[in-house]
């Protein structure tokens, strides 16, 4: 009976600085978010349009790379050690993933914060797609390489954990938060490879100016191969918290153990031979590819169908062990005024409605109504915006004190910050979808130009309105967060925190068949769907385009660092060496 | 008492455990509100589709597919 920091105090020093430095970057991207939100909207203008995709970036980043990321490596770090009841194998290790990962992000972020100034060249005006065309200095993609390496590392460390466990505990099933925590690590380690290749083999080298090209549907494809997984990256944290600490908060327990594992394992299966449905519209893929990742889309809608049920089941349980009766009445009888169960809950249901507009997007077909139109970003504020970012937000009420040992400062303010992310999201995220479906575009600082949307109802007027209300009612949200943490930070300690404990399943791990945490077989058939998703389409990219690209200009040039005909050379020499066995494929049909 | 109700004494004690009216086991669980909740959803979800096609198809040309 005791609070994390008695359990784990080591630990708990370092997953308290992991969430300091996501609120961090959460504080930083929301400030960027109004500043875009009330640009965009012509309503108030603090910088120039040209301007616009610094800030653009830096919001991009910083929320869905730094806060998420670091958010999860906490709730994760925390998951190994209470669920396997040890302390991670050596702190200094622990340290030095962090250290990595703030490293790198301290890089990328000084590469894209430097856009705002004149003084210098440097600049990451690449939006958080990365790819080419677009360039960004070379530090930008050299943090963006130790970050990774970070999380690599920061995996490794979870893995020796449970290894070292498993040598004392030999009979034991994987318990359910570290099965959880490490098949989204093999996960991640798969779908990394593909940023990992394009920054390594391909951006850093034409941002110094070894090579002159790249191949940009070469990059963009890599970049999707790890850009959909990173989806479920940010997701599967907050599933976790679903699984494992909503029930608990709502009074009740986990509906199914086999079932959450099921889940976890479908998403390891599915999450990266998927990427290629972000290009539906790329011309340079064949259709027949299109539809594959189509196809397998619509698969991953099993497990979040399958987390729906489980989720809402474990909350009814403890509804009903509540008191809550009827078909609809026990939803009164759930703690609705805990800020930990609203923030929670409230985030489930907008991931239900994010579900659908998903759907739409999801569509090869439906997909090119509302492509790079501001209906995309109306869904993922739904998803991670809100899904992944108010459930992170939620969960910190309940973390920040058991890795402080502080009291929470002021729990009503936590539940007002809750309810206020879901009214502003609601009205930002509806009217995005609703301007997208008029054509509005995403990502520009003018998205009026002189063109006159016609609306089914309502104004383009009263949508802005909507986009800016919702805008600053989540900054607002976002200060009352912010600020709740930061006193929490400093309060006096309590010494009457709850315990840090996961409560039992009601169908526990002993119904869940033994080849669940078989993970050497999962990673196995995981790698081969990659391959047949993957092989064919890259290998046509490549033949197409060259390994280097059919050539043209990086926008904006950045400094030569060396004479560009020695290394173009060798870039030409590598490229015809991976054409050659290509071209020789191609006489032999 | 059941044995599930003594599991979830030792396992844990949620924040408001004042709250537990009473302790229910899994096979005396039958989650039929989630079954209602989940039902609704669908049904949302059909009538989006409905409705999705009357906004976005009729009256409309034909999508890009196939016309180049
Ligand atoms: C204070 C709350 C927020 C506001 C006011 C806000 C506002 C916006 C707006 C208006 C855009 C669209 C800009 C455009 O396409 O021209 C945008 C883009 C984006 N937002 Fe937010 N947002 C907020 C919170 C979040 C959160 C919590 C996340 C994720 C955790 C997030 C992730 C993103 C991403 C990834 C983009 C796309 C960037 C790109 O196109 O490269 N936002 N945001
Ligand atoms: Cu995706």
């Amino acid at each position: 009976m005791s609070a994390y920091i008695d359990q784990f105090p080591a630990e708990a020093k370092v997953i308290r600085s992991a969430f300091y430095t996501s609120f961090i970057a959460l504080a930083l991207g929301a400030a960027f978010g109004l500043i875009q939100t009330l640009h965009r909207t012509d309503i108030v203008r603090v910088i120039p349009s040209e301007m616009y995709y610094t800030v653009l970036t830096a919001h991009g980043v910083l929320l869905v790379v730094t806060f998420t990321i670091f958010f999860l490596v906490a709730i994760f770090t925390w998951a190994v050690t209470t669920s396997l009841d040890r302390g991670v194998e050596d702190i200094r290790f622990t340290w030095s993933w962090y250290v990595l990962m703030s490293l790198g992000t301290l890089f990328a972020a000084v590469a894209i914060l430097a856009g705002f100034t004149d003084r210098t060249e440097m600049s990451a005006d690449v939006l958080f797609t990365f790819y080419a065309p677009l360039q960004a200095h070379p530090i930008f993609y050299i943090g963006l390489v130790l970050f990774v390496i970070g999380t690599w590392l920061a995996g490794a460390d979870w893995f020796r954990s449970w290894w070292a466990w498993k040598q004392e505990n030999p009979d034991e099933r994987i318990p359910l938060p570290t099965f959880m925590v490490l098949t989204t690590m093999i996960m991640w380690y798969l779908a990394t490879l593909g940023v990992a290749t394009s920054i390594i083999v391909f951006l850093i080298p034409w941002s110094l100016g070894l090579i002159d090209t790249v191949n940009p549907t070469l990059t963009r494809t890599l970049f999707w191969f790890w850009g959909h997984p990173v989806v479920y990256f940010w997701l599967m944290p907050a599933y976790m918290m679903w699984y494992v600490m909503l029930p608990k908060f709502s009074g009740g327990r986990l509906f199914s153990d086999p079932l959450a594992r099921v889940v976890f394992v479908l998403f390891l299966l599915l999450s990266t031979p998927v990427g290629i449905h972000h290009q539906y519209l790329d011309p340079g893929i064949a259709e027949g590819f299109k539809f594959i990742a189509m196809t397998n889309t619509m698969f991953l809608l099993l497990p979040s169908l399958l987390t729906a049920f489980t989720v809402v089941a474990s909350m009814e349980h403890g509804a009903r062990q509540r008191g809550g009766e009827g078909y609809f009445g026990w939803l009164g009888a759930l703690p609705w005024r805990d800020p930990v169960f609203a923030g929670m809950a409230l985030a489930g249901l907008m991931f239900a409605a994010g579900g659908f507009s998903g759907m739409i997007n999801a569509g090869m077909n439906i997909n090119y109504l509302v492509h790079n139109s501001l209906w995309v970003p109306g869904h993922f504020h739904l998803t991670v915006g809100t899904a992944v970012a108010l459930t992170f937000m939620a969960v910190s009420y309940h973390f920040i004190p058991q890795v402080t040992g502080r009291r929470l400062a002021s729990k009503q303010i936590a539940l007002f910050q809750v309810v206020l992310w879901f009214i502003g999201m609601t009205f930002m995220s509806n009217a995005m979808h609703r301007g997208g479906l008029l054509g509005m575009p995403r990502r520009t600082a003018e998205p009026e130009y002189d063109f006159p949307f016609e609306t089914a109802i309502g104004t383009v007027g009263e949508l802005n309105a909507q986009i800016a209300l919702g805008g600053v009612l989540l900054t607002l949200s976002t200060v009352l967060f912010v600020a709740n943490m930061l006193i929490t930070a400093l309060n006096d300690p309590a010494d009457d925190l709850p315990s840090n404990t996961i409560p039992e399943p009601l169908s526990g791990s002993e119904d869940a068949p033994l080849v669940l945490d078989n993970l050497k077989l999962w990673t196995a058939i995981a790698v081969v769907l990659v391959i047949f998703a993957y092989s064919l389409p890259l290998g046509s990219i490549v033949e197409r385009g060259g390994l280097f690209g059919p050539g043209g200009d990086a926008f904006p040039m950045f400094i030569e660092f060396v004479e560009g005909t020695v290394f173009g050379l060798t870039g030409d020499s590598v490229s015809s060496l991976v054409n050659s066995p290509l071209e020789w494929l191609r006489a032999m049909r | 008492m059941s044995s599930d109700a003594a599991a979830l004494k030792d396992a844990d004690s949620p924040p408001d455990e004042s709250a537990i009216e009473r302790y229910i086991g899994h096979d005396e669980f039958d989650p039929i509100g989630t079954l209602a909740l989940i039902m609704v959803y669908f049904l949302i979800l059909v009538l989006m589709w409905l409705f999705m096609y009357f906004v976005e198809f009729v009256g409309n040309e034909p999508t890009v597919v196939g016309m180049v």
